[in-house]
């Protein structure tokens, strides 16, 4: 016992302290907790905090799971809504050019159609916690075109989830098409059925676990949401969803902003070691053959995510500084790719994937925060549109 | 995904937009007289941002965060609980249709010495003394037979229409008389 205490004190502690020091340079703290995974782990020279990564296993399960139901927590209909089809639309095209553009790119890769529709996702899809994370660094929530970030990255929160459902069957043990359209069913009946309690019975759900005092609540909260989180996964669903759903499900009720709050720490403790643990399982040997591939397919999501912001600022009538903006910051790219990537070696699919993965969200970790800090420098020196001459007077 | 219970007091300022910031928190947003912003995000950690945006700007020519503590003093301070400009005659906070006030006695006022009951401050205005800042010791929920002292600050909570009546009944005299010697 003491030994794996040891390993996990270390895990979390050389987790943070490396996070810290990418802090001091501005960087996301996710990358970080997996660099401390690498660099700690089995797989490369020096001190081994972990030595056998199935001693991190249910912390990090825990962590996957705390993710996804904070972001169910989160997770708003009417705020989807209110901000009506401009919102819809920037977000759909967000989604078609970027997932798009990664399933395109995931093909092209060759490494197989399930590792394409995984490599869609990791590199389509935008980390919540960095861009929340941005915005508030870079000073700009008083920013018109903050409100369209923050709603797009709803919009792509909702479209994990389902794409979490869609991937069911690539990443479960289908046999044939007919058992993998089985799989694919079972985890849409989850949602919709999860999705039902939410819309209309949130309140019987809350009052259940309500209590006025914030230590009964968090401790009911998290049982519920490991509970669902288990049976889900048990049912052919994975855990991420069940535990997304959960989330929903306590959003509409009363005590959703309790939780909301009492959530955080837990949720960043175990993500962590979520984080850390993906770092365990990453040989920095296989690096060598994925370099070429990250490097496309960070250019492929500059590019991919200008233009979306470029859409999404002409649909909502921003600006070209505001469009910029828009665009790099939504390129932030972590929690989601890596539990992807995480399900995906799970699920046995080339053992690549991991190692991209990890890189790429490396390299868009320093890129990203980097060319959004800089967007309004860069913005100012694109070419202006032919204005006419002022006439002198 | 239904909608939250109802938590926020309706807005009472036109010039106070507000919106939810998705895994941020809150956000709101005060016209200024000059055409700029002034923009508070409330985060669900309990930080608050204070971004200043002068007119004609996109981006903040100020920020400022704050903990919770310190944004309540400000809030106190912005609100005159501490110093109430002369210019001003009435600083109120309104919610929903309540209004919250503070009312200092001077030591003309014919309430000094009386209390609270015999001056039927309930009855007569309709607003409530919800608590005295005195010196040494501020009275919260003063009973009925609390005697107002001169340098007395009333805090009084009421509809904002009862708020007129208040300050006539403690300015003025209560009784016929107004020389009338306080009892006691």
């Amino acid at each position: 016992m003491g030994d794996v205490l040891i390993g996990v004190g270390g895990a979390f502690l050389a987790a943070g302290i490396f996070a810290r020091f990418g802090r001091r340079l501005g960087l996301p703290t996710i990358p970080f907790f997996m660099v401390a995974g690498i660099l700690f782990g089995p797989q490369t020279p020096g001190l081994v905090v972990v030595e056998h990564p199935e001693d991190l296993e249910l912390l990090a399960a825990l962590g996957l799971i705390l993710l996804l139901f904070h972001l169910g927590l989160e997770f708003s209909l009417d705020e989807m809504v209110s901000g009506g089809r401009r919102l819809l639309l920037a977000g759909g095209t967000y989604l078609l050019l970027n997932v798009g553009g990664g399933l395109a790119f995931g093909i092209a890769l060759g490494w197989g159609t399930s590792e394409a529709l995984v490599v869609a996702g990791a590199i389509g899809i935008s980390s919540s916690a960095i861009v929340t994370k941005l915005l508030i660094e870079l000073r700009r929530l008083a920013n018109p075109e903050s409100r369209l970030i923050l709603g797009i990255i709803v919009v792509e929160d909702v479209f994990l989830a389902l794409y979490l459902a869609l991937l069911q069957p690539v990443l479960g043990d289908a046999s044939g098409p007919a058992d993998a359209a089985l799989d694919f069913l079972v985890a849409f009946a989850f949602l919709v059925g999860l999705g039902a309690v939410a819309r209309w019975a949130s309140g019987v759900v809350g009052r259940l676990i309500d209590t006025p005092d914030d230590e009964l609540l968090t401790v009911c909260f998290v049982g519920l949401a490991v509970l669902v989180a288990g049976v889900a996964e048990e049912m052919g669903v994975s855990d991420a969803i069940g535990a997304f759903m959960v989330g929903t499900v306590l959003a509409g009720s009363p005590v959703a902003e309790r939780i909301e709050r009492l959530v955080l720490p837990l949720r960043d403790t175990f993500a962590a070691a979520f984080f850390f643990a993906f770092g365990l399982t990453i040989d920095p040997g296989d690096a060598g053959d994925v370099v070429v591939p990250v490097a496309l397919a960070v250019l492929l999501s500059v590019v991919l995510n200008v233009l979306a912001g470029q859409a999404a600022a002409r649909l909502n009538g921003f600006g070209r500084t505001a469009a910029l903006n828009i665009g790099l910051t939504v390129l932030g790219r972590g929690e989601f790719s890596l539990i992807l990537a995480t399900l995906a070696v799970g699920a046995g699919l080339d053992p690549r994937i991991g190692p991209f993965v990890a890189l790429y969200v490396l390299v868009l970790a320093i890129v990203g925060p980097l060319l959004a800090g800089l967007s309004p420098a860069i913005a100012r020196r694109l070419p202006r549109r032919p204005r006419p001459e002022p006439v002198p007077a | 995904m239904n909608p939250p219970a109802p938590r926020k007091p309706p807005l009472t300022s036109p010039d106070l937009t507000d919106h939810d910031l998705p895994g941020i928190g809150h956000r709101y947003e005060l016209r200024s007289a000059d055409g700029g912003r002034v923009v508070v995000v409330i985060h669900h950690s309990g930080r608050r941002d204070l971004y200043v945006v002068e007119p004609g700007h996109d981006e903040p020519q100020a920020v400022v965060a704050l903990t919770d503590t310190q944004a309540r003093t400000l809030g106190a301070i912005l609100g005159g609980a501490y110093f109430k400009p002369a210019v001003v005659e009435e600083i109120e906070a309104v919610i929903g249709g309540l209004l919250i006030d503070w009312f200092t006695l001077d030591a003309g006022s014919p309430a000094v010495g009386r209390s609270i009951a015999d001056l039927e401050i309930r009855r007569r205005t309709g607003m409530t003394v919800a608590a005295i800042v005195r010196d040494p010791q501020p009275v919260t929920a003063p009973e009925p037979g609390e005697r107002l002292q001169a340098g007395d600050q009333l805090v009084v909570i009421g509809r904002q229409e009862d708020l007129a009546r208040l300050r006539r009944h403690l300015a003025a005299p209560p009784g016929p008389d107004p020389s009338e010697a306080p009892d006691g």
